[in-house]
């Protein structure tokens, strides 16, 4: 089960509650809730805020994608999957992702949280511009896009 | 032909639209438009290294959201999106 959505902060909030609502069930015993938010620094740098650009039809498939990896991958059956990612200006200390997951056991729970995080900064089209104290702003470097 | 080139990402540093349009004679290749752009940073960035090594590492996906490589062939107009390095989360 999977629920995969970008928010666009002008339009919508992305919500903790959200992300309970959807992998609420008693069929499992162990749940984790992933939090991305913005710091205030960056390799010796204030930052003030995060713009975040996406091609939004390429990382809904890419998270569909991760969802099907799971599958094959770390063979974890009954599951619930959360994940929201922000678009748009980020203050400090707001969120830009949640990664919420659900299932049987925790060490399940453990590495399926972790393998979707690391996954998404492989192969969800999604970029940072970074704001700064004196108004400078930068898009960071990034790696590219792997496919599989 | 008619190509428009969706911007993402630090490649919207190359206009303040969110697309570029480019005009072939004939059909052509991602390697084809790739080079159509470099050319556009020469014209219009006086060859600004860094735009140019962004375009030469970027990826390109069609209209069908697919990642296309540098063979793939452009015979009719659409949108091409370019696809910088990534880095969210």
């Amino acid at each position: 089960m999977l629920h995969a959505k970008i928010i666009d902060i002008k339009k919508e909030k992305i919500k903790i509650s959200s992300a309970e609502k959807f992998i609420a069930s008693s069929k499992f015993g162990a749940s984790i809730f992933f939090i991305g938010t913005v710091r205030d620094n960056n390799e010796n740098k204030k930052v003030t805020g995060i713009t975040y650009d996406s091609h939004d039809e390429l990382v809904i498939k890419s998270f569909n994608t991760i969802y099907k990896e799971v599958n094959k991958k770390l063979n974890i059956k009954d599951k619930a999957i959360f994940i929201e990612h922000i678009k748009g200006y980020v203050c400090l200390g707001e969120i830009s992702i949640i990664i919420a997951v659900a299932c049987k056991h925790r060490d399940q729970a453990y590495v399926l949280s972790r393998f979707i995080i690391e996954e998404i900064k492989k192969k969800s089209p999604i970029w940072k511009k970074e704001h700064y104290e004196n108004t400078d702003n930068e898009w960071l470097k990034g790696n590219p896009i792997q496919t599989n | 032909m008619n190509i428009k080139l969706e911007l993402f990402g630090s490649s919207r540093d190359f206009s303040n639209k969110d697309f570029i349009e480019f005009n072939f004679k004939e059909k052509c290749t991602i390697k084809d438009l790739r080079n159509e752009i470099l050319k556009f940073i020469d014209k219009k960035f006086n060859g600004n290294k860094s735009y140019k090594n962004l375009v030469s590492v970027s990826a390109f996906c069609s209209e069908k959201n697919e990642i296309i490589n540098n063979d793939y062939k452009i015979n009719k107009d659409q949108k091409i999106g370019i696809i910088p390095p990534i880095g969210g989360g």
